[in-house]
């Protein structure tokens, strides 16, 4: 009980360490919101010095010196409500949150526990028939994938298989004339614009949950009482995958909780490659805008989730690995 | 003026094209979609398929024309009273059929009559008037300023007359691009900054269609005034318009910076074809409130160290022309250029020269650097915004051109925000910058060279970045505003011509390409080099100008 009060303690005090960094270091980046409007509409071509009146009247930016702005921040994370966008006004930034999170959530969440579950059996497999062709051919290909860029691999996956091949679209969540509902037609319709996105988050992914099963568990196999299972005749594969692998997993598991909690960020680069409408694009603009709003919802979201992640893999560490809770 | 946003991914993608049409033996690529999307190119010829709206990724569904988030196409659904070719100055009655100006402070509008809202009302001056006032209740709405020109407003019979502050006869051109919207629907509106005006009922000659997502329609308006001009029945407009997009799905008309265009866009299909004026100047901004740019001989002396023909097809491939030291959007404006100056105002690299007047500014070659008479010597930093490739390649151009003649340039490239706040509050050496392209000759060297805009350094300004001032260009700019005398108007141009030919308050460069791709395959008479009646552009008004001009092809 202790070790919960401390750990629960430990995660608040993170909290509002985070919750305060997430409102000053959007407000140190150069330039204001209106900066970046202007800046916007000067691509296409000097903008007249009437309009930046005009986009500082339309969007109220902040005003009142920096500690009344962060006590009303405060406020308002406690009470949730986040304001309105600057680069999507006048959408208030919980509804725009709300729009993109459950893209990102069900793509980027689905990919990540298809990968851990893949990679870490691929890698249970790999050091089971260490020096095999299992071993290395997976373990070599997860070398290799797991350096790509994420953005390398997305703009490769569009260029064959979206327009040579024309097997999947290359951009968008959905067909250009669908509206978002629950219908099976329109899921099916979905799943079918993430096969690309969803692929390229795989295939970069994928080794590093290989390579870290793999390790440790070559290192568990070396242990005295998998020599006396084994001595012991128990069946292969139950030494394998219950003795071995479930004593290996631990480092695997950690890594697991995290990569759910940075689920909500969504994947930025390869949302803007195929311009999916999740939280990655969301935040992509809204880093681009100066939007401070957004950021600040967006940002809090991200730590927060990461936060309790982390707090959850914690605890369950202190049931599941009883040393750690000294 | 480009979209140069995410021009790193426009660079990759259009690589990509490239190498799609040769895989794909340089035949047009559909891609699949469960519906009519492609039949903008190739299809029943009626529809017609834009890339004039860029979902973020998707559309919101805002059609209020004065938000900063609105639909492109919103100024489609309404009309101002004139529109005005941004390329040449020459305006086009919409919603006013005529305008006067019996005396320098006043203009008079006589509004179009037998014109009805999409809903079946009347449109009368009563609607102008209100739309006025409603610009004046919510200064956030007033983008184009209008109310720091407008005194009064008053309706006599058909006409709207608008009483000025003062003399001002450039004040027309901006007041009547104001969009017009129905009294007897916004008058109910309780906050119009924040309203989304989800059903749009306008004048114009398109109406809201399907809307989704990922892509919407707009119908013809078959009750518009001059519905016989209006070809296209329907537009698609889908919220993805990247370049690979735009090369491979049969666009009508998109507007969009295409690398090496002859082989992507062109050969992409057959009448393809592309229109690039120039829509700016992009120059180079000395501060002029410190040394050595405080010397216009200095700035002269840079001039002229400059081969801007290089640093045109450096940085736009070759598709933009070098421009001179006029001030002026050449060809567009030539009708004002001054014929007194030299070469039509171009000034050709000519290191001799360039050293002669950085002697004369007390600046001297020593070894291979030029020098102060301290014996320092002359480091610059240039600044230009992260991620505009093509301003950051004309920038390392300049670098290395004026390396020749012994000054060390150092790029500064702060993210695009910072560089706005930077060139406001003057908090440059020499900065990357574009000026005119308007349409008025008053409004393109106001901008430039007035000392209304006069603030020192630290304080934000929103034009004369480079913070020039000069009692006889102010006084020639204060009698271009209310001479109705055309005769002197085009003395004054021609002298304010001399101010920047002579004292170089910017070093022009090259011109910022409009990047217009049309298909003649369904449609004919997009605006061109030989029919420039519109820009290729597809915001603000001009989509007006176009769309009632095209025809249907053969």
């Amino acid at each position: 009980m202790r070790y919960l009060l401390r750990k629960i303690g430990l995660l608040l005090l993170t909290l509002w360490a985070a919750v305060t960094l997430n409102f000053f270091l959007p407000r140190m980046m150069p330039g204001s919101p209106t900066d970046a409007a202007i800046a916007k509409l000067a691509q296409n071509g000097p903008v007249s010095p009437a309009t930046r009146a005009a986009i500082e009247a339309q969007l109220g930016v902040p005003t009142g010196n920096i500690w009344d702005q962060y006590v009303a921040y405060l406020g308002n994370v406690l009470t949730l409500d986040f304001g309105i966008s600057y680069t999507f006004f006048p959408q208030s930034v919980s509804e725009l949150v709300l729009t993109a999170l459950p893209w990102t959530l069900v793509m980027v969440g689905v990919v990540t526990i298809v990968a851990f579950v893949l990679g870490t059996l691929l890698g249970v497999l790999a050091a089971w028939k260490r020096g095999t062709f299992l071993d290395s051919l997976p373990t070599l290909t997860g070398t290799f994938t797991s350096a790509f860029p994420y953005f390398w691999t997305a703009l490769l996956l569009l260029f064959f298989l979206g327009y040579v091949l024309q097997w999947f679209p290359t951009s968008g969540a959905y067909s250009p004339r669908a509206t978002p509902n629950l219908s099976p037609e329109f899921i099916a319709d979905a799943a079918y614009h993430a096969v690309l996105p969803a692929v390229t988050i795989l295939i970069t992914s994928l080794g590093g949950w290989i390579l870290g099963m793999r390790n440790t568990m070559i290192n568990t196999l070396g242990d005295d009482y998998v020599t006396f299972a084994e001595a012991n005749g128990l069946k292969p594969r139950a030494v394998a995958l219950k003795y071995a692998a479930r004593n290996a997993i631990l480092p695997n598991l950690t890594g697991f909780g995290l990569a759910l909690g940075g689920v909500v960020g969504g994947s930025l680069l390869v949302e803007r490659v195929f311009a999916y409408p999740g939280v990655g694009y969301l935040l992509y603009n809204a880093v681009t805008n100066q939007d401070f709003p957004l950021m600040q919802a967006l940002f809090l979201m991200i730590t927060v989730s990461v936060l309790v992640a982390n707090f959850i893999v914690d605890v369950l560490y202190g049931y599941l690995d009883p040393r750690t809770r000294r | 003026m480009q979209r140069r946003r995410g021009s790193r991914w426009g660079l990759f993608g259009s690589a990509l094209g490239v190498a799609a049409l040769l895989a794909t033996s340089a035949c047009t690529v559909d891609v699949p979609t469960d519906d009519g999307n492609n039949d903008g190119g190739g299809g029943d010829g009626t529809s017609m398929l834009l890339a004039a709206d860029n979902g973020s990724p998707t559309f919101d569904r805002n059609f209020n024309p004065y938000s900063p988030g609105k639909r492109q196409t919103s100024t489609l659904i309404y009309e101002p009273l004139f529109v005005t070719n941004t390329l040449d100055g020459t305006e086009t009655p919409f919603l006013a059929s005529a305008k006067e100006q019996p005396d320098p402070a006043t203009v008079v509008f006589t509004i179009r009559e037998d014109v009805v809202w999409t809903d079946g009302e009347e449109f009368t001056p009563e609607d102008v008037t209100f739309t006025f006032d409603l610009l004046k209740e919510f200064p956030a709405l007033d983008t184009n300023g209008v109310w720091a020109l407008i005194d009064s407003i008053e309706v006599d019979g058909q006409d709207v007359i608008v009483h000025l502050t003062g003399d001002n006869v450039p004040a027309a051109a901006i007041i009547q691009k104001t969009i017009i919207v129905p009294e007897h629907l916004w008058a109910d509106v309780e906050d119009p900054t924040t309203y989304t005006n989800e059903d749009p009922v306008g004048t114009g000659p398109y109406m809201l269609g399907e809307f989704t997502p990922n892509e919407y329609t707009l119908d013809r308006n078959e009750d518009y005034w001059q519905v016989e001009n209006v070809a296209a029945e329907e537009l698609i407009l889908p919220a993805s318009n990247t370049q690979l997009d735009i090369v491979n799905n049969g666009y009508d008309w998109a507007y969009s910076f295409m690398s090496d265009v002859e082989n992507t866009w062109v050969s992409a299909a057959e009448g393809n074809t592309f229109w690039f004026p120039p829509g700016g100047t992009i120059a180079m901004f000395p501060n002029l409130t410190m040394a050595p740019f405080d010397n216009p001989e200095f700035r002269l002396g840079l001039s002229a160290a400059l081969d801007r023909d290089r640093i045109a097809d450096v940085a736009e491939e070759g598709y933009v022309e070098a421009a001179g030291m006029s001030g002026l959007l050449l060809p567009n404006q030539e009708a004002w250029l001054n014929p007194d100056l030299p070469d039509g105002g171009a000034v050709s690299q000519d290191v001799d020269a360039a050293l002669t007047h950085f002697e004369a500014a007390g600046y001297t070659m020593s070894g291979d650097q030029l020098v102060d008479s301290a014996g320092t010597a002359v480091a610059l930093t240039l600044t230009t915004p992260n991620g505009w490739t093509d301003w950051l390649r004309g920038a390392t151009e300049v670098q290395s051109q004026l390396a020749e003649v012994g000054i060390t340039v150092t790029l500064n490239q702060p993210q695009p925000a910072a560089y706005q706040q930077e060139l406001q509050n003057g908090n440059f050496q020499l900065s990357m910058g574009s000026f005119g392209g308007t349409g008025s000759i008053y409004e393109d060297f106001n901008r430039l060279l007035s000392s209304e805009f006069l603030q020192p350094v630290g304080t934000t300004t929103t034009a004369n970045f480079q913070r020039y001032s000069d009692p006889e260009t102010d006084a020639l700019l204060a009698e271009l505003r209310v001479t109705l005398d055309e005769g002197r108007q085009m003395e004054i141009a021609h002298e304010l011509q001399t101010v920047v030919f002579e004292q170089a308050p910017v070093i022009p460069m090259f011109y910022g390409g409009l990047w217009g791709l049309f298909s003649e395959a369904n449609f004919t008479g997009w605006p061109s080099a030989d029919d420039p009646y519109a820009s290729p552009a597809t915001w603000d008004a001009n989509p007006l100008l176009v769309l009632t001009n095209v025809e249907v092809a053969d």
